[in-house]
Order: structure tokens, then sequence, then C-alpha cells
């Protein structure tokens, strides 16, 4: 009886690491090109997946151009899960009419609407991403908890922006602090808007639009602030680099340690959140230089652990 | 001294065109790449002041913050030969200016970094653009972006006007400098060319002199410049060398003038010499001749006395072949006479004019019966023509010139002529014989003394070789060229011209030359004084025999004696050397003194120094030369008479 028993185990271990070797690629990663921190981030995700289980042949890496030659050529893969890395894989993944899921990441909110809008899709569990813009309470959290004097924040908001604005009020009321925002839709404007805006604020948030913040009116951006001795607190380590006094942001790791949360799911058998899914972990970047200039003293590990207490998060 | 400038100008270009090319470029191309450099420098700067403006106006345009704005352009205005800022927002809009705006432009809006150059005002003007500076942010957020990358956004302009007045002044103290280097260079060169080239010139010049001086034959001159030898001198060598050569120069020289002293000194010695044989041949001529002429004459008168003597056919014979000796002895005694008057230069010419038919009427009256008896044809053509010469001259030339042609023509005849050379107012007149000829190699010598073609054994009968030669001469004395054309084995012609004279009909005629009536001396009372016994007996002989009557005297006194009685003689013939050392002229001089007339004389010598006749001459006493042929002297007493009785006086002799 028992070896009888053992017998069917084996077989039924055997089928199913058959079925299991049948189903060699389960995770697809397609990332795009151009930064560091695509492969960082594919490289965490593989780890995290790799210590749940997921053994490296499940999971297949591609660059864009690859997947795109293999789109073409009819190769079909057909993983449980797709992982786009940026905007390029997932404006690729979004266009190919795949039955998969597909988990967009390292993208900002705004662009995968955008993509979504030309693919003619709509995000579900079908096609999800995860965001990497960071909550605005959490940001609006950081300003209170670093600059607890700053009552007026100020925003400067574009195009690509302006829809923030409502919550960007409701939370900013919420926490107590009052919201001088200014819109503008050229960038012969800016000047006038930003002027307007730090005039009349403690703390400039910055918030992501192209129109806003690029290469040309950064740094303009961010002396206008530091000449108003208001410090910016932004959304990347790169400008906390340029200038600015804080930066709130997720690591590439840390958001491929999450993406493999919702992948392992996936090869559970469930499906991805049907809603915008918000980066849980983050960094907090302190520019102690233009910190001590405005006369700021500021630890960004104590932030850190701040926040993440009020998010009730280890 | 133009050589001289000639070869220093040469010097000193030679030394400063090169100087003058090189420095020019070189100077000048240093100059241009330095004006350039600095050009090109202040360009630079310019660009570099107008790209700070710009970076610094970047933030100040971007917040249109004029104050700043302005404090920029001010301190841009405060850089070096900044005249003007203006700072430009993207709509064109001047937000802030700085300097004086005369010399402020502005232009339109240009991506393009520009400038440009006001020359009138001498400013150029920049204007940088100003963009907004990108700051390359590692930024997902930024990467995510599918928008295209956006151009880079012009904030607006920044414009700055530099004047260029420093510029120019540098370069124009560049200039200034370069060319005062350039010009210095020039003079040190010229001094430096003038002070060699006269070290050169120097020498030059005194080897140059000291040529010309030798050229000019000026020996001293090598010694004074050997003062001037210095050593270490340009051209050392070639002075020294021409030292060298003046030397040799002028050693030459003296050898030359002593050879040449001792040559001329030779030549003279020999001309003394050849002098002294002609003297010596002229005073044995004329001794020789004076020598002959007594007995001589002696002998003619004698042999014409035989003559008139009876004698038979045998002895007439005889007598004509003794005349015909006498003669030839006295045809050779008178060409000695001929050659030694000429040599003596005794020979007087009297050119007058006369008619040439005289002559030849005279020339065949001498020589037909000679051209008969030998057989020979003498034609003498008469002419009308009138020649200005010497009669008697002239007729012993023609007389010797138509005997040779008879003794040397064997067959045909002798042809004497006168022919008009047309248009020059000169005869020919020719004498033309069918003889023997005369070889053209013999033409040029049968002039010259004693010379004979075809006389090897100097036969006598044919002269002594003298004929022709005392012929050149006189034709010589009269001015008249003579000519020879011969042919061997057919004839001579020569050929005497003369010049012509229009007929002058008033000239006193010639007196007849010769007549053979004697009836005009008969019962003349002639004086004869000679001291020589057989010359007096002679002559009075003869004179008998011509039927005057004779006193005789050996001297002076004698002669005094004879007509102290009152017999005065006719007509008066003296010796001119009588031996009491009375000349004949002094003789017949007292005679006529004595007398108290002046009776017709004449004189016989054998003299024929020149002195003789000239006194002669001068005591207007005709001279008759022994031997005299009686003929003559027949012809003379004539004359005399008619002299005395109013006929002119013709000298024959």
């Amino acid at each position: 009886m028992r070896r009888y028993w053992r017998c069917l185990c084996w077989a039924l271990a055997l089928s199913l690491g058959g079925t299991a070797a049948q189903a060699q690629q389960r995770v697809v990663i397609v990332s795009s090109v151009g930064s560091a921190a695509y492969a960082t981030m594919a490289k965490s995700m593989v780890e995290v997946l790799a210590s749940r289980g997921v053994v490296s042949s499940d999971i297949v890496q591609l660059g864009a151009s690859q997947m795109a030659a293999r789109l073409q050529s009819a190769l079909s893969l057909q993983p449980l899960i797709f992982v786009a890395i940026g905007s390029e894989a997932t404006q690729l993944l979004s266009s190919a009419r795949l039955s998969v899921p597909v988990l967009s990441t390292l993208i900002p909110r705004r662009n995968f609407e955008r993509i979504l809008q030309s693919a003619g899709r709509v995000p579900g569990s079908q096609l999800n991403a995860l965001y990497l813009d960071q909550p605005l309470r959490r940001q609006l959290a950081l300003i209170h908890v670093a600059l607890p004097q700053a009552k007026r924040v100020g925003v400067l908001l574009g195009p690509d922006s302006a829809f923030e604005l409502p919550r960007l009020r409701s939370l900013a009321a919420a926490k107590g602090l009052t919201l001088r925002d200014a819109e503008i839709a050229s960038s012969d404007a800016l000047f006038a808007g930003l002027h307007r805006v730090l005039e009349d604020s403690d703390v400039l948030l910055a918030v992501a639009d192209p129109l806003v913040l690029n290469t040309l009116t950064i740094q303009n951006i961010l002396l206008t602030s530091f000449r108003g001795r208001i410090p910016m607190v932004a959304f990347s380590q790169a400008y906390v680099r340029a200038g600015a006094a804080l930066a709130l942001y997720s690591d590439p790791a840390q958001v491929g340690r999450q993406a493999a949360v919702y992948v392992l799911e996936v090869l559970r058998g469930n499906a991805l959140p049907d809603h915008a899914i918000e980066p849980d972990d983050f960094e907090v970047e302190v520019n102690q230089h233009v910190a001590r200039s405005l006369g700021l003293s500021l630890d960004a590990q104590a932030l850190r652990l701040t926040l993440r207490r009020l998010e009730n998060l280890p | 001294m133009r050589a001289f400038v000639d070869i220093r100008a040469r010097l000193l270009l030679a030394a400063l065109l090169p100087l003058l090319v090189v420095s020019t470029v070189l100077v000048s191309v240093l100059l241009l790449a330095r004006l350039d450099d600095m050009q090109q420098s202040y360009d630079q700067r310019n660009r570099s002041v107008a790209s700070q403006v710009a970076l610094a106006s970047e933030y100040g345009l971007f917040s249109v913050n004029q104050s700043q704005l302005q404090a920029i352009a001010q301190g841009g205005l405060r850089q070096a030969d900044v005249r003007w800022v203006a700072i430009v927002d993207g709509g064109g809009q001047m937000l802030a200016s700085a300097g004086d705006p005369g010399n402020g432009l502005l232009h339109p809006m240009n991506p393009l970094a520009t400038q440009g150059f006001d020359v009138k005002r001498r400013l150029d003007w920049f204007t940088q653009p100003v963009f907004a500076g990108s700051l390359e942010i590692d930024d997902l957020f930024e990467k995510n972006t599918l928008i295209e990358p956006k151009p880079r956004r012009q904030l607006g302009q920044v414009v700055l006007v530099f004047s260029r007045h420093a510029v120019d002044r540098r370069a124009h103290e560049m200039l200034l400098a370069g060319g005062l280097i350039s010009l210095l260079g020039l003079i040190f060169g010229m001094a430096l060319a003038i002070y060699l080239s006269r070290g050169v010139m120097r020498p030059i010049q005194r080897i140059t002199q000291l040529t010309e001086r030798i050229g000019r034959g000026d020996f001293e001159a090598v010694s004074q410049m050997r003062q001037h030898e210095l050593t270490r001198e340009p051209l050392q060598a070639l002075q020294s060398d021409i030292y060298r050569m003046a030397d040799r120069l002028s050693v030459a020289r003296e050898d030359l003038e002593q050879q040449v002293h001792l040559a001329t000194q030779a030549l003279l010695e020999k001309k003394n010499e050849a002098e002294n044989a002609n003297r010596a041949k002229s005073h044995f001529l004329a001794a020789a001749s004076h020598d002959l002429r007594q007995p001589t004459h002696a002998l003619g008168l004698f042999v014409s006395r035989l003559a008139q003597l009876p004698h038979d056919a045998q002895t007439g014979a005889l007598i004509d072949n003794l005349e015909a000796s006498v003669r030839a002895m006295q045809h050779l005694l008178d060409g000695l006479l001929d050659i030694s008057r000429l040599d003596a230069q005794a020979v007087q010419v009297n050119k007058r004019p006369f008619p040439l038919s005289v002559l030849l009427h005279q020339l065949t009256q001498d020589l037909a019966q000679v051209a008969q008896e030998k057989g020979l044809r003498l034609r003498i053509r008469q002419t009308d023509y009138w020649v200005m010469s010497d009669d008697t001259l002239l007729y012993r030339i023609l007389l010797n010139l138509v005997d040779n042609a008879l003794n040397y023509t064997e067959r045909g005849g002798v042809l004497v002529a006168v022919r008009p050379v047309y248009g020059t107012g000169l005869v020919r007149l020719q004498v033309w014989d069918s003889g023997i000829g005369i070889a053209p190699e013999h033409q040029t010598a049968v002039f010259a003394e004693f010379y004979q073609v075809a006389n090897p054994g100097r036969d006598r009968t044919k002269g002594l070789g003298l004929g022709l030669n005392i012929v050149q001469r006189k034709a010589a004395l009269l001015g008249h060229p003579l000519q020879l054309a011969s042919h061997l084995g057919r004839g001579t012609r020569f050929t005497l011209t003369l010049p012509t004279v229009a007929a002058d009909l008033d000239a006193p005629a010639l007196p007849a030359l010769e007549t053979t009536s004697s009836q005009e001396l008969f019962d003349v009372l002639a004086l004869v004084i000679e001291d020589d016994l057989l010359v007096r007996s002679a002559l009075c002989g003869l004179l008998q025999g011509w039927g005057l009557r004779v006193i005789e005297a050996r001297g002076l006194s004698e002669a005094l004696e004879k007509v102290a009685d009152g017999t005065m003689p006719d007509v008066i013939i003296s010796d001119y050397r009588l031996h009491d050392e009375h000349d004949g002229i002094a003789v017949i001089g007292r005679l006529r003194s004595e007398l108290g007339s002046s009776i017709a004389a004449c004189l016989v010598s054998g003299d024929t120094d020149a002195s003789v006749m000239r006194s002669a001459r001068a005591a207007g006493l005709t001279l008759l030369h022994k031997p005299v042929r009686p003929a003559k002297l027949r012809s003379l007493l004539r004359n005399l008479l008619q002299v005395q009785s109013g006929s002119s006086l013709v000298d024959l002799s």
C-alpha cells in the first residue's frame, strides 16, 4: 500500500514537474533601455523570485527590441506574466494583444495612462502598472515631518499634472497645509507661475510634469527656489543632486521587490490587482549643503523611518 | 670719377638691396602675422566676454529680473574695450543696457551668434544668444517621457559693442616699431656697406689712377703709389701686382727708349754717310765735269776751226767723225753738267707763257737730220697752244725724250703731239715711239741715275743713262707730271702734262733760237779774256773764222792795256775764273767802267757752282758753260749784239 502510495506521489510529482517543466517560461521580463535602473530593478525582482522558488529558467529577460522581434516573428511566448520595465517596454507590450497579464513597472503614471490611451486599452488586471510616482499623501507627510514650520505648500502644475490638483488640495487640507498652486500652459509662463507660487509658499513640492520640470528648466527652477530660500521637495534622487533640498523616491531595487510579489501572486494563479499600484517602499534623500544654506538640519534616514512608522510599516 | 660712382653705387646697391628686400619682407610678414594674431585674440576675448555676459544673464532673463540684468550689463561694461551692453529678451525687447547709447545698435534675434564691424565708428559688435542651460539629470521621469526632446529654448540675447580703439593703437605702435626697426637696420646696413665699400673703393681708386697715369706714360706714379702701400688691405694682391707690372713697364720703356736712341744714332750715322757720299759724288761730278770742261771746250773749238779751214774730202770725213766724237763727248759732259747742276739746285726756273709751236719747230730743226740718218720718221705735230712753263728747260726735256726715242727705235718713227685734257685747262705733250719698249720691271728704274736697260757693256755711244733722270728731275722742278707707258717690242710713250694759258700776243716773242747766217758777226770787235792758252787760241781762231776781229787778253790788266788806247770792243767774252784771281764779272765790270759804256758781254765758265750763276745773273751777264757749242756761242753773240740794239735777252744755257 505504502509503495503504491509512494509511486503515485512520484508520478504526480513527475507529472507536476513535467507540467512545471513544460511551463518553462513562466515570467518574461521585457525591459526598456536607457537607464541602469531598469537592470537593477530586474535583478532585484529576479532575486526575490528566486528566493521564492522561481527558478531562473522560468524567467526570461528580454530587451524591448528583442521582444518586438519575437512578436513579429510570432515566436510566441506563453508565460504566465509579462513584466514590462519602463515606458518603451510597456508601450510594446500594451500594443501587442497579449492574453497574458502584463505588469508595467518603473513608469510614471501619466506615461502609463497615455500609453493605454494610445493603445486603446484600459487598465485592469490584464494590464496594470506599478507607478513610479510616490503617493501624494506620502509626499505631504514628508513635508509635514521634515519641515514642520512650513505651512504653505507651493506646486507648479503643467498640462500633464493638472489633474492632481483636487487631490492635492484635499490632502493638504487634511494635513493642515495651505496649497499655493499655479498652472502654466507654456514654458514662457514658467517663471511667472513659479514666482507667483514661490512668493507665497514655504516649500515647493515638485510635481513631475515634462513642461515644468525638464533639463532646460530644472536649473532655473532650483535657482529660483533657492534664491527664494524655499526648499524644494522633489521626486527623484537626481533632483537632490541638482540642488533640491529633499527627495522622496523609490529605489529600483525596492520596486523590483515589490513587483516580484505581484509576479508571485500571478504565478500562484491570482490575478493582478485592477487598481493602480503605488510603490510601498521608498527612500528619502537630503542635500545637506542646500539644507544647511537654507538653515535646515535634516536627517534622511530619520525622516524615512518616521514616514514608514506613519504608514505602519517597518 | 663717374666710374667710381658706378662701382661704389653697385657695391652699395649689392649690399643694400637684399637687406632692404629681406628686412621689408620680414618686417611686413611678421607685422601682418602679429596684427592678425592680435585681431584674433581680440575677437576671441570679445566673444568670451559676450559668452560670459550671456551665461550670467541666463537666470536674469529667465526670471525677467531687470535689476539683475542691469547689474550684469554694468559689469559687462567694465570689461576692457566694452562700450555698450544690451540684454534683450526672447521677444526682442531690451531689458537692460549699459554704456553710451551713441555706441549702441540692435540686431534682429538670431539663434546663431553673430558679430560685425562698424567701420566708420570702429566698433565691433557681438551678439550672443542666451539659452536655458540644460542640466542633465538622470531622472527616470525624464527618461520615460515619450515626447521628442525639446529644442533649446532661446531666452534672449546679449549684444556687446567693443571699441577697436585699443587694438588700432596697438597696431599703430607695432607698425611704428616695425618701421623704426627696419629703418634702423637699413641705416646700419648702409653705414656698414659704405664703410666696407670705402675700404674696397680706395685701393680700386688708387689702382685706377695709377693705371691712368701709366697709360699717359707717367711712370713716377709707381714710386709715388708705393708710399701708400699698406698691408692687410683688400685687393692687396692686386695692388702689388699692379705695382710690379708698372715697374716692369717702366723698365721696358726705358729699354725701348735706349734702343730707339741707339737706332736713331745708327740711322743718323748712316744718313750722314749717305749725305756725305752724295756730296762727294756731287763734288766729284762737279770737279770732274769742270776739269773735263776746259780741254773739251778747246777741242770743240779747234775742231770747228779745223772745219772752217779748207780740206779735202777725206779730211772732211775725218773732221766729220771728229766733230761727231766731240759732239758725243760734249753731250756726255752736258749730261754730267746737268746732273751736277740739278744736284746743286742751281737750276733756275723761269716760267712764262709761250707758244709750244716755237719749241716744236726748233725740235724739228735739231733732230730731223738724226731721224733721217737712222731711216726713221719724225713727225712733230704743230699746235696753237700756249703754255705756262720755262721754255729752255722744257726744250731740254723734249729734246732728251725725242732723242731717246730715236735712239731706241729701229723702225717706224717718233711722233710728238699735243692733246688737250678736256675740262682741266691742261695739255698733254706726248712723245710716241715704235721702238723696243721698256719692260714693266724697268719702268721705274729707267728714271734712276746711270741706269740703262740694255747696255751691259756700258757702250758710251749710248749715253750715260742720265737722260731720263735729268728729264724727270727737270719735269719735277717745273711741276709738270711725267708719265711713262710702254710695251716691250711695240713702243713707248712719254706724257708731259702742261698747263695752258691764253695766247698772249703781246708777250715778247721768243727770239729765233738759231740761224745759220753769220753775216751779222762780220767785222765785230770782240775782246776775249781767257787765261788758258789752248782755249784762248781755239776761241780766237773760231771767232776769226766767223769774221770777227779779236783782241786777246790773259787777264784784267792785259785787257785794260789793250783798250787803253781807246779801242772800243763790241762784245766782251770773258772766262769766269781767271788766274790772277779776278773773276770774270769783276773784269767785265771794270772794263765797262773804264770804257764808260755797258758793252755787251758774256761769261764762259767751267764752274757749275750755283753762286757763279747767281752772280752772273745778278750782274746781268749771260753765262755759258764749258764746253761751249760754237753754234751756241754764235747765237749768243748775235743776240747780245741785237740786244745792244734793243732786243730781249734770253738765257740759252
